[in-house]
């Protein structure tokens, strides 16, 4: 009997096993059912054969399938490695590769051994080319298939276009933003999910949580959002008082934050316009000398700079490293200075005793410079940004500190630090300062002034180059780079004083800071006639500058 | 010799252009637009002869003459502008792209020839009083000077520019079609454009030569050479420098009336800095303190342009930087320096005549 008791249990046993795995089996059969349409899809014995697959997939209501029809509406289907994939390309890919998504059961990005997003050359992917008629299908899907578009931008639109219709469901929302890796998309798709949320809310207290939500996404819409359905109709009084003294407080957040941007990018600028003027101001306070080629130094150090990366890429065979920018640095240095040298040796030596006459001199050394930069390196090209200085810190979805302008800021001041001690404590910096106070007596009591001329001339031309080198980092390299900041640094010397570091500090400073601020209210051509309005009313009362020498010697 | 030979010059100069060069078109071996190259030549050299005023004669080196030149030379395309049949009946083209339903106010004046004229040398002339005024009240010379104006040439031009001032944006203003009821595509109307510019030249040469020789011209020769020195002799510096600065606006602005009609366009791209320094560098290539230099200059650079662009077009920037550099470095005293070296050493002239308005004699007086 015992026999027959355990018989029948491993019997009921192997029939819930049974059961079970039938189960399993039919579920996976559903899902591999999906797989098999898809496969279809892709490559379908014959096309009406596709559009039967592609008529099944749509009676399918999970919304799983939905990237893969979005793929396919998109024309954005590729097979790689017998996968299907959707693949698309990104301002960070390099030319010709391409990011890719896995798309069924999982939709997620595909990543490399780093963790980073595979890019893959298009060489490797092989299309699928699906006819019109196929593709319109999928199009009575609408927004939905939206919402898993390869572009960036239509999925931020869909996302929008969503939270104001009635017939999609929360779940499809939600389900998409687990799946979103974009940042500016998924915030744009929290704003309108907790939008959508709002709209479906049926109490006041939902409302306002929902409400608080969409407050935290701290979005750039979330303001026009929370007014918007604060003015709807139907919305109960406590309601709309609520969410619009929030919307009060996000505008009121984010003036603060378009403040400190606008302050943070016009540190940037003042530290560029004080990275390039501190040579220019040492050389003039020394020789009374206006280097119009100033500019172009800083032109050189660019394309200093855009040489060493070819050199790395192309004969050591380097890709994709930073190391290039930090080789770039020293010798952007060197190679302008050397220019620098070769200038005062050759045309500024011969016009010391005449500053009018060396200003015309130089501006035809600035016209040659700038030619033979297009003769050899054609009209534009452009420095790739080390990958260690792209991105930036998120404060808030407003304020983003981008890592390059800081980097630069970082490099002022050490930069400036520096030239402060090698003035103020070196034996070359005691000379200079000797000379630019007075040039016969310090000459009587054996300080070889041309020598220091020179050497004063290398290292301002240096520095240019390396504001140069700098500037590759957040703009292209041009032959006449250097004319767009030149004659705002001259006014920062004017101002400054003669061949002061504090003047020039405070004057870049001031000018940087203020065209930012000002650009916000005028265009930024009115910031900048207001500023050369502002300095011409300020030389009326101090013609001298900031910091003026004192004394009888300042006088002529 | 040299009294002779002062006068020789602008003899032949005015025989050949005023008898020669329209003989040549008649008979047809000049064409009509090479006529109208030289009248523009001339109208730089009248601009020239301003900027040597200012700096060869004074030592102010202005970096924004050209706004000067511009301002006259708008002043007449914005009667040009108006003058054409569909913008007496709508508005110019770039307005109505603006939105404008009717002419701006600053336009108005500008639908008469008479008021024109008149506006088109007086808002330079303003311009120049304001602008000469307070750099010269602060002291402000040499080398800040020369940025303080560079800056104040950048910021014009970044206005002119701009669409929304409604001066035509950066295509400027163009398209012109008559002049006083003359058709400025006719060939007889080009000739005549020519001699009114060539007259016109011969006339600032003239005011311009008296008031170098006068009384008033050797203050402005000592303000060159030390201008603490007048000042300390009760001549108000400040006076003298905004005169002068102001005549030179207003030849500027004469050169840009007569130039516009003759090129049929004008574009902030004529008011950059570059365009203020490179005329500048038409006086010091042709030998500034000198009349004949600026003259010799500005028609000298310009005829060279004109060739370099023709047969090698990318070169002729760096040309002109070259020459810029061997200008300074080598002949301060530019072309006419040269010829006068080289009048010497064949024994054209005697060896010690002091030519030009040399200063240091004067003002040790």
């Amino acid at each position: 009997m015992i026999n027959n008791v355990q018989a029948l249990k491993i019997f009921i046993w192997g029939l819930c096993c049974c059961l079970f795995y039938v189960a399993a089996y039919g579920g996976s059969y559903s899902q591999d059912s999906v797989a098999v349409l898809m496969q279809q899809v892709a490559n379908p014995s014959d096309e009406a054969d596709r559009s039967g697959a592609i008529q099944k997939l749509l009676q399918n209501e999970s919304p799983a399938i939905l990237p893969f029809l979005a793929a396919v509406q998109n024309t954005a289907l590729y097979e790689w490695k017998g996968e299907l994939v959707s693949a698309h390309k990104n301002p960070d890919t390099p030319e010709g590769y391409m990011l890719l998504k896995k798309l069924y059961p999982t939709y997620a990005t595909l990543l490399d051994d780093e963790q980073q997003p595979l890019s893959v050359s298009q060489e490797e992917l092989e299309s699928v080319r699906i006819a019109r008629p196929d593709r319109l299908l999928i199009s009575g899907l609408g927004v939905r298939t939206n919402l898993f578009n390869p572009n960036a931008q239509l999925r931020a639109a869909a996302y929008t276009e969503a939270s104001q219709s009635d017939d999609i469901a929360p779940e499809l929302l939600s389900w998409a933003l687990a799946h979103e890796d974009n940042p500016k998309v998924l915030l744009a798709g929290r704003e309108a999910y907790c939008y959508f949320q709002m709209t479906q809310a049926t109490t006041t207290s939902e409302i306002k949580l929902w409400g608080d939500s969409l407050y935290n996404t701290g979005g750039s819409n979330a303001f026009q959002l929370l007014q918007n359905f604060a003015k709807r109709d139907g919305v109960a009084e406590e309601a709309s008082a609520y969410l619009l003294s929030q919307a009060e407080k996000l505008a009121a957040k984010s003036a603060w934050m378009q403040r400190i941007q606008n302050v943070f990018s016009g540190l940037s600028l003042a530290s560029i316009l004080i990275l390039i003027s501190l040579g220019l101001g040492v050389v003039y306070g020394l020789a009374g000398i206006i280097n119009m080629a100033h500019g172009e130094f800083l032109m050189i150090g660019a394309y200093a700079t855009f040489s060493v990366q070819l050199l790395f890429s192309n004969v050591f065979g380097i890709q994709s490293s930073d190391w290039f920018f930090l080789a770039a640095l020293p010798l952007s240095f060197i190679v302008a200075g050397s220019a620098g040298l070769l200038l005062e040796r050759l045309v500024v030596r011969r016009l010391y005793a005449k500053p009018l006459d060396s200003l015309l001199a130089t501006w035809g050394v600035s016209l040659i410079l700038i030619q033979m930069a297009r003769w050899i390196f054609g009209d534009m090209t452009a420095v790739k940004l080390p990958a260690i200085l792209s991105g930036g810190i998120h404060v808030s979805p407003q304020l983003v500190l981008p890592y390059n302008r800081l980097f630069i800021i970082a490099l002022t001041l050490i930069i400036v630090a520096l030239v402060y001690w090698v003035l103020m404590h070196t034996r070359l910096g005691l000379q200079i300062r000797a000379v630019t106070q007075n040039r016969s007596m310090s000459a009587c009591l054996g300080i070889d002034t041309k020598r220091v001329n020179a050497i004063t001339f290398f290292i301002g031309s240096g520095l240019a180059g390396l504001a140069g080198c700098a500037m590759t980092l957040i703009g292209n390299v041009v032959p006449d780079m250097g004319q767009s900041y030149i004659v705002d640094s001259f006014l920062m010397v004017v101002i400054g004083g003669v061949g002061k570091i504090v003047g020039i500090i405070v004057s870049g400073l001031g000018i940087g800071i203020s065209s930012k601020i000002l650009e916000a209210f005028f265009e930024a051509v009115y910031g900048k006639v207001t500023i050369l309005f502002i300095i011409m009313i300020f030389m009326q009362f101090r013609p001298k500058g900031l910091f003026p020498d004192k004394g009888r010697s300042a006088e002529e | 010799m040299l009294l002779k030979s002062d006068k020789i010059i602008p003899v032949i100069f005015l025989l050949f252009f005023a008898i020669l060069l329209p003989l040549g078109y008649s008979t047809g071996l000049v064409s009509i637009n090479s006529i109208s190259l030289w009248g523009r030549y001339f109208c730089f050299a009248i601009a020239a002869l301003g900027i040597d005023l200012i700096w060869g004669y004074t030592g102010i080196m202005s970096m924004c003459q050209a706004i000067f030149f511009c301002l006259g030379g708008y002043g007449i395309g914005m009667y040009l502008t108006l003058q054409t049949d569909s913008a007496a009946t709508f508005l110019p083209d770039f307005m109505s792209w603006n939105n404008l339903t009717e002419l701006p106010f600053f336009w108005t004046p500008f639908q008469h020839f008479l008021p024109t004229l008149l506006l088109g040398l007086l808002i330079p002339a303003a311009a120049a009083f304001i602008i000469g005024y307070f750099i010269f009240r602060s002291r402000i010379k040499g080398v800040y000077m020369a940025i303080i104006t560079q800056a104040l040439a950048l910021s014009v031009y970044l206005l002119f520019l701009r669409n929304e001032t409604n001066m035509g944006g950066t295509n400027g203003l163009t398209n012109f079609k008559t002049l006083l009821g003359f058709d400025l595509s006719e060939p007889s109307v080009k000739l005549g454009l020519y001699m009114v510019s060539l007259a016109t030249l011969a006339g600032v040469y003239q005011i311009c030569r008296h008031i170098v020789g006068s009384k008033f011209g050797k203050v402005l020769l000592a303000i060159r050479d030390s201008e603490s020195r007048v000042g300390y002799t009760a001549y108000r510096v400040l006076h003298y420098k905004l005169t002068i600065f102001i005549i030179a606006a207003v030849i500027g602005a004469i050169a840009g009336m007569l130039y516009v009609p003759q090129t049929g366009i004008i574009t902030p791209g004529r008011m950059d800095v570059k365009a203020s320094v490179e005329m500048l560098m038409w006086v010091a290539l042709g030998g500034r303190g000198h009349l004949k230099g600026a003259i010799l200059g500005a028609i000298s650079v310009n005829c060279l342009y004109s060739i370099c662009t023709s047969v090698f077009p990318e070169g002729w920037l760096f040309i002109l930087g070259v020459l810029y550099v061997l200008t300074v470095l080598y002949f301060d005293k530019g072309f006419l320096g040269l010829f006068e070296k080289l009048a010497i050493r064949v024994g054209f002239k005697p060896r010690k005549t002091e030519t030009a308005p040399y200063p240091k004699s004067i003002i040790i007086k």
